[in-house]
């Protein structure tokens, strides 16, 4: 087959990253003659506009149909090349890349004749690679201008709006009775002192007055299929009503959960210990003095990281081990609160935070220092040593060691104790069965890369916003919800997307229907159809990954990726070990 | 998508400012929805400070990996336009809910299309720099690729002016080119570079009064570089090892034949740069020697023959004639001749002559036939035991005395109008000349010659009462005293009171100024005939040496021009504006040290012989002299740049570039800053070598790190005991910042995991006040960082010291512990407070956008209306709101994309 090929071999010296360690040209001499070969070069940067000309030139001139660039990283440069050999006028998935920098120099600085030979050794696979290539073609699916937004918290809300405003369709489906999430009924919140009850019930007016966005209160999915671009969802209202969609891409906001304390954790069950919610909830922070659930506050001690940096331990088997982030802030904010409210003419109020460190980060920081200027003490416990909080008489009594008085124990009585409790996970199994999203470590919803792409899933088409993927203050929470909104809109908008055809494929021929790829397949991309007077597997195009799974436990060997088929992997493994030393 | 609105007529829809990671994720979140984005970046690369990390918590994946990719993107993004080295001067609304943003692009010196990032410039190149990109620790050069990855990967030649001494050189020779060039060893080099430009190189090594000297910006520190003296032992070297040119005349040779009148400076420099352009050139010298004034007018002690002799044949080797013993006496002979264009450079030898009673009874001369008389080698006027009087202030006369001092005279005098300070010869001149004996007369006016009782001749003069001069310093009348001084013996009196141009053959042909120079266009210095130029002393009446070469050379282009018929305005000097003295001075951190300057022989010495009193620098003198040299305005003009560049892709002519675009909306990612550690004086930054910043340590664990090691920079020792220390103007009302800089507790625990990989034996501290570790996986980080055994500590440095073996006590206190304490290191780094990026604020024209107390721009609404600005169509992405991380970065660029998205959508639908 090889034989038939006319392949263009170019090696690229990276300017000395390649050239230094390997010698090029003799890796390009090495390969002339390799079966399929007509053209062997060296370049000293093959990204260069110049030398990319020169390779069209050859492309043309030669008239190539195989192409191998033994460079850096596909990483960098995949994609420029195959660019490169479309406007040369040859399918861009008969261009080879081979890394000859990461995978080579820089690998083998210290030995520069065997870098050199598995230099060749790497290129000549790459040729075997390219001889048994195929022209293929991206998979263009059309997409459905519409958007599902699950969860009518302020992120989903948000991004509502957004994707309305770019103009998309928006349904946004909520599975309380109410829109509004978590911070719908407190007031002024950290750090500006933006009221969360304000900020949601403007936009919750702003959706219910958009008419592009559908508010579906009550309401969950319940069955997706098909594909990005594509999806065609269910949702049930309480009622049981149930609503098709169409819809192109999902964004799931389905917020967090607050930590609720193990009975005993921190004195959890005894009068006057509460949680953060449970404290805005029930304190009157507006009126004249502190109170709680109407009664006069006089002191009041806020315990930290309850619930969140844990250890393991007997008592706390799997331990929260994050940050819950937004705590800090919210807890320093509140003790400025009480602070004003003290100015203000109120009663006074002992106020005592029991912390392991104070993460009021970046411009959160002068929320801190309001809380210490308006008179809170700040005591720093050990991690080994929290405090206990245990039944007074009246009220409560904190006991911690204090680090600054060189671990003196302090025993601090109290009023009220607010537990100052984090975010974990939403507990949500029955979305997570019809998504099937992926959680981090930690159980909150997994993005693809948190710095490169952070609000997309490896669900193509499902992107993730707000606290449902780790804690966030609120104008964290929205910021990714918006950012979700450019990666659907730049999906929606365009009106197409182009899929990947590294894909797998059935040889009907071989394929005697046993299921077993179908097991295998993660992304349920495998499919039953008659054909021919019997059943057997047909690959969902748009669904499959390329992830290759089906191909191993294919009992008939019907299976093979598109771009790295059995053939071609046998091929390179031939190419590469055949051992022919470099002079 | 909806088609964009015709009648807003947008070059692009949105303008991103900055290209980091906020400027490239809104860039590629829009370009990706489908709008144009024009993306501007100051910078020669795209990726911000983020591809100049070594790793990036919290999974630690290589900064590279983490930035090429959308480095990559952007770059060949279709609906992004990419402008690097660029700059927005100014944005302003233009109403229709757009704006008009000029956008100027920095002249790099080097054509972008044609670069292939090869790097062979950046290693011919001689400039030496801070390497801002590894900060500051190491140096790169003038012609550089920034850093490995950079995106696009093209050269750029820092050049942010002309060099003064460049600017200032008559003769149009880069004196910061040879000198950089001695400076690196390249000392044939140097010799070639100044040929480029000027031909009499070892004549100006000797004779050159250096106003390049003059204009050294180094004269505002502790002196001017040494420029004359480095010229002096380059061109000596150059001849020692090459007695003859390495050239022939040039391959292409043209028919067109040009006469030059008169050998000196002037006339030589047009004959040179003619016949290398390949016109057949032939220069008629009256004398029986070339040289001119350099030749005849010039003492030996200063202008050695056999130098110039060398210098000529600089020209000669083009095959230019010099046809010695030939006057020419008029224009239109040489026309008849059949010369094509004429240069006449015949100078200003006349000498004046001014009243003098009773001259007969002295030996009275002048001073060119004293001069000419008085050279080395040919037969000398005998003035053993004569008194000599010199009557005169200008060079001329104190080369007239101290060559007389040379003779044995018994006495010789200076007699002149002017008083000491406002006498026509250089100060150092006249210092020098008293040095040897030359006694001074000034403020005096000679009356006349008499004889005393003995019989002997005596000068009668009188005082100066008042003396007149212009602006320009010429003097134009005197009144003197009453009554006479005490006549003064007068053997042989010289006349040097000043020369008048040597031009009275061309009166009748050429139009002469009232001063009987010639007159010229001083753009062209074509004459009042169209194919004969003039230059040189003729012209200018007395100047000196390089003005001479400067006009023969300015001549010879402009006769080359007219030739060849070409047409059209072409600046003859194409330089960029001369940088500022005093921001050169306020980069600096040199050293001030004066260099030593070339020795001279005591005057005693000196005034046995003509010889040469200067001794020549060795290597290590002038190169050390090199090294003196500022770097003024960066780009030396060296040229081995363009001598290596296989693209052919330098081009000094470039320059800055100006356009207007109009946008539809505009997002501020302009980044942050990073506050000077050296603020937190206490802390030893700057003072101490072993104290390094954060985002130095850094570059010292890159993949692509300046020493390809984690040394110290005092000694190079690999540490083993390094405190890093937390919160160095940051969450710190010293400063004026009490903001938390939201990334160093987390850098700091990366730096101590990369560090134990790369030293695992070495012990880390961390003093901190908390450990804010608080985004996803960011704790669980820095417990593994403790896990390691990196040891935090709780509390504040106070200060700290230096020890003599360069390691550093810190002194602090510890919370945990209690009390104040000490520890020693080997290396200590300082993380550091972040800072807004003043030029967020300063973009707008017209309107500013709302900053909030620490000048960060200030979004109105954070919690609904992240990214928008207090300004309808500005929105803001990333750190230009206030420090973040990258995840938090991307977040918030990705929704100030989002933010514009929606805007123009809104503007569209009206």
């Amino acid at each position: 087959m090889a034989a038939h090929r006319r392949i263009g071999v170019f090696v690229c010296h990276c300017g000395g990253n390649i050239s230094d360690h390997v010698d090029v040209k003799s890796v390009a001499d090495a390969v002339a003659s390799e079966p399929g070969v007509v053209v062997s070069k060296t370049h000293t940067f093959t990204c260069s506009d110049a030398a990319q000309q020169e390779m069209i030139a050859d492309i043309r001139n030669e008239k190539l149909d195989g192409l191998v660039i033994a460079s850096c990283s596909p990483k960098l440069h995949l994609f420029t090349f195959r660019g490169m050999a479309e406007r040369a006028g040859i399918n861009p998935y008969q261009y080879v890349h081979v890394n000859l920098r990461e995978q080579c120099s820089w690998a083998h600085t210290d030995d520069p004749g065997g870098a050199t030979r598995k230099g060749a050794a790497l290129v000549r696979a790459g040729i075997a690679k390219a001889a048994l290539s195929r022209s293929l073609h991206a998979l263009r699916v059309k997409t459905a201008p519409c958007v599902l937004v699950i969860g009518a918290g302020i992120s989903g809300l948000r991004a509502a709006l957004a994707l309305a405003d770019l103009g998309l369709e928006v349904h946004l489906a909520e599975q309380a009775d109410e829109p509004g999430g978590a911070v719908r009924r407190w007031g002024p919140l950290a750090p500006d002192g933006q009221s969360g009850r304000e900020v949601v019930g403007g936009l919750l007016a702003r959706v219910r007055a958009h008419p592009r966005v559908t508010l579906h209160t009550a309401t969950g999915l319940v069955a997706k299929s098909g594909s990005i671009g594509d999806f065609h969802l269910t949702l049930r209202s309480a009622g049981g009503a149930e609503t098709a969609l169409h819809a192109g891409a999902i964004v799931v906001a389905t917020g967090f959960d607050s930590y609720e304390p193990k009975p005993g954790e921190f004195g959890r069950g005894l009068e006057g210990v509460v949680t953060l919610p449970e404290f805005r909830d029930g304190a009157d922070l507006q009126g004249g003095t502190l109170t709680f659930r109407n009664r006069t506050v006089k002191s009041v001690a806020f315990i930290y990281c309850v619930g969140s940096r844990q250890s393991e331990s007997e008592t706390c088997p799997s331990p929260n081990a994050w940050c819950s982030r937004f705590c800090c802030t919210a807890a320093t904010h509140l003790a400025a609160q009480i602070a004003a409210q003290e100015a203000r003419g109120g009663a006074a109020v002992t106020q005592v935070h029991l912390y392991r460190d104070i993460r009021t980060y970046g411009h959160n920081e002068r929320v801190y220092e309001e809380a210490r200027r308006g008179g809170a003490l700040f005591l720093r416990y050990g991690d080994g040593t929290p405090p206990t909080v245990e039944r007074a008489d009246p009220g409560l009594l904190v006991k911690v060691k204090d680090e600054l008085t060189g671990d003196a124990e302090i025993e601090i009585p109290a009023d009220l104790v607010v537990l100052v409790t984090g975010m974990v996970p939403r507990s949500n199994p029955g979305l997570m069965d019809v998504l099937k999203l992926p959680v981090s470590k930690d159980g909150f919803l997994g993005e693809i890369h948190i710095k490169l792409r952070p609000v997309e899933t490896v669900i193509d088409g499902v992107f993730i916003a707000g606290a449902a993927q780790s804690p966030k203050s609120m104008a964290e929470s929205v910021g990714s919800a918006l950012a979700a909104v450019a990666k659907a809109g730049a999906l929606l908008k365009k009106g197409y997307v182009d899929l990947e055809p590294l894909i797998a494929r059935v040889d009907a021929d071989r394929c005697l229907w046993c299921d077993e790829c179908l097991k295998a397949c993660p992304y349920g991309a495998i499919e039953k159809v008659p054909c021919g007077g019997k059943e057997i597997a047909q690959v969902v195009a748009s669904q499959c990954k390329g992830e290759g799974a089906c191909v191993p436990v294919c009992p008939h060997g019907a299976l093979d990726i598109e771009g790295y088929t059995d053939a071609q992997i046998t091929a390179m493994i031939d190419a590469g070990i055949r051992g022919e030393a470099v002079r | 998508m909806t088609p964009p609105d015709p009648a807003r007529e947008l070059d692009h829809d949105v303008l991103v400012v900055g290209a980091g990671t906020a400027g490239m994720e809104a860039a590629n979140s829009l370009g990706d929805m489908g709008y144009r984005v024009l993306l501007v970046e100051k910078k020669p690369s795209v990726g911000g400070r983020t591809i100049l990390l070594s790793k990036v918590f919290p999974t630690l994946d290589c900064a590279s990996c983490i930035a090429t990719p959308r480095m990559a993107a952007t770059a060949h993004h279709p609906n992004v336009t990419l402008m690097v080295n660029s700059e927005v001067d100014g944005v302003t609304r233009a109403g229709n809910g757009t704006f008009r943003a000029s956008v100027r692009r920095r002249a790099t010196s080097v054509d972008p299309d044609a670069c292939t990032g090869c790097g062979q410039c950046a290693e011919a190149c001689t400039v030496p720099m801070v390497d801002e990109y590894n900060y500051d620790l190491v140096a790169r050069r003038a012609a550089h690729i920034p850093f490995p990855q950079a995106v696009p990967k093209k050269a750029v030649i820092s050049r942010s002016g002309c060099a003064p001494c460049l600017h200032t050189c008559p003769a149009g020779v880069k004196p910061s080119g040879y000198v950089s060039l001695v400076r690196a060893g390249k000392i044939d080099e140097a010799f070639r570079l100044h040929l480029e430009d000027a031909p009499l190189v070892g004549s100006l090594a000797r004779a050159c009064y250096a106003p390049c000297e003059g204009e050294c910006t180094r004269c505002d520190l502790e002196g001017a570089v040494h420029i004359r003296a480095i010229k002096r032992f380059m061109a000596d070297r150059y001849y020692a090892t090459h007695p003859e040119p390495e050239y022939g005349p040039p391959e292409t040779r043209l028919e067109t034949r040009i006469a030059i009148v008169g050998s000196g400076p002037a006339g030589l420099s047009a004959a040179f740069h003619l016949a290398k352009q390949g016109h057949r050139v032939t220069v008629f010298e009256a004398e029986p020697q070339a040289g001119g004034m350099l030749r005849h007018g010039m003492p030996a002690y200063r202008m050695p023959h056999d130098v110039l002799d060398r210098d000529i044949r600089n020209i000669t080797a083009l095959g230019v004639e010099i046809r010695t013993g030939t006057r020419v006496e008029s224009v239109a002979s040489l026309k008849a001749q059949g010369f094509a264009a004429v240069f006449v450079g015949v100078g200003n030898q006349v000498p004046k002559v001014i009243p003098l009673q009773g001259r007969d009874l002295a030996n009275v001369t002048d001073c060119m036939r004293f001069l000419k008389d008085s050279k080395d080698g040919g037969e000398m006027p005998d003035l053993r035991g004569k008194h000599v009087v010199v009557l005169g202030g200008g060079n001329v006369a104190l080369d007239v005395a101290r060559s007389s001092v040379r003779l044995a005279t018994a006495s010789t005098t200076i007699l002149c109008l002017e008083d000491r300070a406002r006498m026509p010869a250089h100060g150092w001149e006249v210092q020098e000349a008293e040095e040897e004996g030359v006694r001074l007369l000034t403020s005096a006016s000679a009356k006349r010659l008499l004889t005393n009782a003995a019989g002997e001749p005596m000068l009668e003069y009188r005082a100066v009462a008042t003396i007149d001069f212009t602006p320009e310093g010429r003097m134009t009348g005197f009144t003197v005293a009453e009554g006479t001084g005490q006549p003064i013996r007068a053997d042989v009196v010289i006349l040097a009171v000043g020369l008048g141009p040597s031009t009275a053959p061309f009166a009748g042909e050429l139009e002469l100024t009232p001063q009987k120079t010639i007159r010229t266009d001083p753009g062209t210095l074509q004459t009042s005939d169209p194919v004969v130029f003039a230059g040189g002393d003729a012209v200018l009446g007395p100047s000196i040496v390089t003005e001479a070469m400067g006009q023969g050379r300015r001549a010879a282009y402009h006769i080359d021009r007219m030739l060849r018929g070409t047409t059209g305005i072409v600046p003859f000097w194409d330089q960029p504006a001369t940088v500022r003295k005093d921001s050169v001075l306020q980069g600096c951190a040199c050293s001030h040290k004066p260099a030593s300057a070339p020795r001279r022989r005591p005057p005693r010495e000196r005034i046995q012989s003509f010889e040469t009193y200067e001794d020549a620098f060795t290597e290590a003198e002038a190169r050390d002299a090199a090294n003196r040299c500022l770097g003024c305005g960066e780009c030396s003009q060296c040229r081995q740049c363009v001598k290596v560049c296989p693209a052919d892709c330098i081009d000094f002519s470039m320059r800055d570039e100006t356009l207007d675009v109009r946008v539809g909306a505009v997002i501020l990612a302009t980044g942050y800053g990073i506050l000077d550690p050296g603020r937190k004086e206490l802390m030893g930054y700057g003072r101490y070598p072993n104290v390094i910043s954060g985002p130095q340590m850094d570059r010292l664990l890159a993949p692509t790190r300046p020493y390809n090691a984690v040394l110290r920079p005092s000694d190079g020792k690999v540490p083993d005991n390094i405190g890093i220390v937390l919160c160095n103007g940051s969450r710190d009302h010293t400063v004026d910042n009490p903001l938390c800089c939201r990334i160093g507790c987390m850098y700091s625990a990366k730096h101590a995991q990369l560090i134990m990989g790369a030293l695992p034996m070495a012990d880390i501290t961390i003093y901190t006040i908390d450990a804010r570790a608080f985004g996803k996986g960011y704790d669980e980080f820095y417990e593994q960082s403790r896990a390691m055994g990196v040891q935090y500590v709780r509390g504040k440095v106070a200060r700290v010291e230096e020890l003599e073996n360069g390691n550093l006590k810190v002194h602090y206190e510890n919370i945990a512990g209690g009390g104040t304490q000490t520890m020693e290191h080997d290396l200590l780094v300082l993380t550091v407070g972040l800072l807004p990026n003043p030029d967020a604020l300063a973009l707008m024209r017209g309107e500013t956008p709302a900053a909030d107390d620490w000048a960060y721009v200030r979004e109105p609404d954070p919690v609904a209306e992240p990214g928008r600005t207090s300004l309808d169509g500005v929105f803001a992405a990333g750190t230009v709101v206030g420090a973040r991380d990258i995840p938090d970065t991307v977040l918030h660029a990705a929704a100030a994309a989002a933010q514009a998205a929606a805007y123009i959508e809104e503007a569209r639908a009206g």
